[in-house]
């Protein structure tokens, strides 16, 4: 095997890995929150898409106001819905299984109005940089190099955001005891819903960020919610850690595997990679119980 | 107190005579292949409905429903096994699958079961489209399955060959179904899913084995998820992995939703209702008839989380509030209505 092709498969594994960790981000920050498994997740990331279609592609917006724009328009219809239909529910018993079925439901919505928006045909999104770049023998497009510079970028704010200021403090403090981090004064609502919304946004942000590299249609969000589900249970449930490492591994697997088998091959590997985690090391790799 | 529970049959017995003298009123096939595929959806429902009772929702139960249609299958085409033996062996297929995945994640809390149950689902479409293509067929799947037949000896032979026959085989599957699960609902394993559901804490810390009920709950589930896969492939005679993937489950989560989820009626209701609804009402709507399925889950889930079942009970406890006091004070006027 020659290295070209295991630093080309690298560079692969990084972009996709880094695709898959902020979708996974979101997801699992909005279930360390709240609890809820939100299934439209992939298609908060299917939207983001679409918005790039529209400002970047056909109205000529900036990539990088494209990217900002995915992000607050998706993030505030994740408040929204948080606020108007995930909230309401928490009140009630059966958290987890009404809220997630509330989520299928909206997974569902968003897909069928996508179709009947935009189409069930593959839309292409032009590139935001063009060239190649040639390391003796490893080619990679400046597009795809800048997709991992800036999702490296998002991964960075986000975690500095969620370390360092007191709104992410306070985020902390929810996902890890509701109730004591109400009885210091932080708003448990304000901050439940702030979550869900930078969650949104933060898949949005990565759909967008790779719209110009790969297609989009309506049914992109199944894909990427099966994704998100595999990066989940390896990094750990609720872990931001371990969302971040489990989506570079399967990030890895995917580019690495298929220089050797097929895709379908490729999965059932995967998958029973999933099983052992679940069998030797059920909280995931950087999990904690 | 017997003939107090015998009386309490009665509106059954006559819904299920009426049921059964469909016939006599039409014989249009297409009426009953309908009826006949409300009928799998029923079994299926309820199949969803009983994995919901322990609080859990199983995103690959349209994949055991493939797996029991698949196992149903093969049993008849390659080992010659006949229907009637060959629907409880693939029920049992599934079952034993469900156990696996109930032992490899009911241990958990936090989603676990919902999280692999979806890629379960994954796998299995996967596993059927691409993989031993000489048994499975691939992605064009099974065809040519056989009606199920009985064999009285000689030349009697009862074939269900006619879609009113085989309506009443599935009216019987589908009473069989209900009645079993009613019956264990009503039982004190159903008063523990019950309590699992509610909280599974609590349920705990008085004693109760929660994992233990959880999968037996779960293979409960995936058993009538192989029923109702077997009575489909023999009744439709031509499966595809797409049949079972993700996208088969959405459809009867909004039946089990709108009917009422944990009673188990609510999941019949809840069929009959949106089936209907969908197939002689809602078919030229194409795509906005599936977003109107969503928006039906999401609003019903966040207005009235007991479902279209529960109406009864809504309206007469508003009675008993409103509509008495209004009795009261305004006399014959509101006596009238």
């Amino acid at each position: 095997m020659e290295w070209t092709l295991l630093a080309q498969g690298g560079l692969n594994g990084v972009m996709l890995g880094l695709n898959y960790a902020l979708i996974a981000l979101g997801l699992t920050l909005i279930f360390g929150i709240m609890g809820i498994v939100n299934f439209a997740h992939g298609e908060m990331y299917m939207l983001g898409g679409y918005v790039a279609y529209y400002l970047f592609g056909l109205f000529g917006l900036n990539f990088f106001a494209t990217l900002a724009a995915a992000a607050v328009i998706i993030g505030a219809l994740g408040v929204l819905l948080e606020t108007f239909i995930f909230r309401p529910l928490t009140i009630r018993p059966k958290i987890e299984l009404t809220s997630l079925i509330a989520a299928v439901g909206l997974a569902w919505v968003f897909q069928m109005l996508a179709v009947i928006m935009f189409g069930e045909l593959d839309r292409k999104v032009p590139s935001a940089f063009s060239g190649i770049i040639n390391m003796s023998g490893v080619v990679i497009t400046v597009e795809r190099l800048a997709a991992i510079l800036i999702g490296i970028l998002m991964v960075v704010i986000l975690n500095l955001f969620l370390l360092r200021t007191k709104t992410g403090r306070a985020i902390r403090a929810v996902a890890q005891d509701k109730e004591a981090a109400a009885l210091q004064g932080v708003d448990v609502s304000r901050i439940s819903a702030l979550s869900f919304g930078i969650g949104c946004g933060l898949a949005a942000a990565a759909g967008a960020l790779v719209a110009p590299i790969f297609v989009i249609n309506p049914s992109l969000g199944n894909e990427v919610i099966l994704k998100a589900f595999l990066v989940v249970i390896l990094g750990g449930m609720g872990s931001v850690p371990g969302a971040m490492l489990g989506g570079l591994v399967l990030g890895f697997i995917e580019s690495f595997g298929c220089l050797f088998f097929t895709v379908p091959t490729v999965m059932v590997l995967t998958f029973i990679l999933i099983i052992v985690i679940l069998i030797v090391r059920p909280e995931g790799l950087l999990g904690h119980d | 107190m017997t003939e107090n529970r015998l009386s309490s049959y009665v509106p059954y017995m006559v819904i299920l005579l009426l049921l059964a003298a469909i016939p006599l009123i039409t014989q249009e096939p297409y009426v009953f292949h309908i009826l006949c595929l409300i009928g799998i959806n029923i079994v299926f429902a309820c199949s969803l409905n009983a994995i919901l009772n322990i609080g859990e929702l199983n995103l690959a139960q349209a994949a055991f429903m493939g797996i029991g249609a698949y196992a149903s299958t093969l049993l008849v085409t390659r080992l010659g096994l006949n229907f009637w033996l060959a629907m409880p062996a693939a029920a049992l297929v599934a079952t034993v699958f469900s156990l696996l995945i109930g032992l490899l994640t009911l241990r958990f809390r936090d989603a676990y079961f919902l999280l692999f149950t979806f890629l379960f689902a994954e796998l299995v479409r996967i596993l059927l489209s691409n993989f031993w293509i000489g048994l499975f067929g691939g992605i064009p799947g099974l065809t040519n399955i056989p009606k199920p037949r009985i064999d009285l000896g000689g030349s009697l032979v009862v074939t269900f060959d006619s879609k009113i026959a085989f309506y009443y085989l599935i009216l019987l599957l589908t009473v069989f179904t209900v009645v079993v699960l009613r019956r264990i609902d009503g039982s004190r394993i159903g008063m523990i899913f019950k309590a699992i559901s509610l909280s599974e804490s609590l349920a705990e810390s008085i004693g109760i084995s929660t994992m233990k009920f959880k999968i037996l709950g779960c293979a409960v589930g995936c058993f009538f998820a192989g029923v109702a896969g077997s009575m489909y492939a023999h009744f439709v005679g031509i499966i595809t992995p797409s049949d079972f993937s993700i996208h088969a489950v959405l459809a009867p989560i909004a039946y089990v939703v709108v009917g009422g989820m944990g009673s188990v009626f609510g999941p019949v209701l809840g069929t009959a209702f949106l089936m209907v609804l969908s197939h002689f009402f809602l078919r030229q709507f194409g795509f906005y008839e599936l977003l109107i399925y969503g928006i039906i889950i999401v609003l019903i889930i966040r207005f009235m989380p007991e479902g279209l079942i529960s109406v009864p009970r809504v309206i007469s406890d508003w009675w008993d509030s409103n509509g008495w006091k209004t009795g009261k004070v305004k006399g014959h006027e509101s006596a009238g209505s």
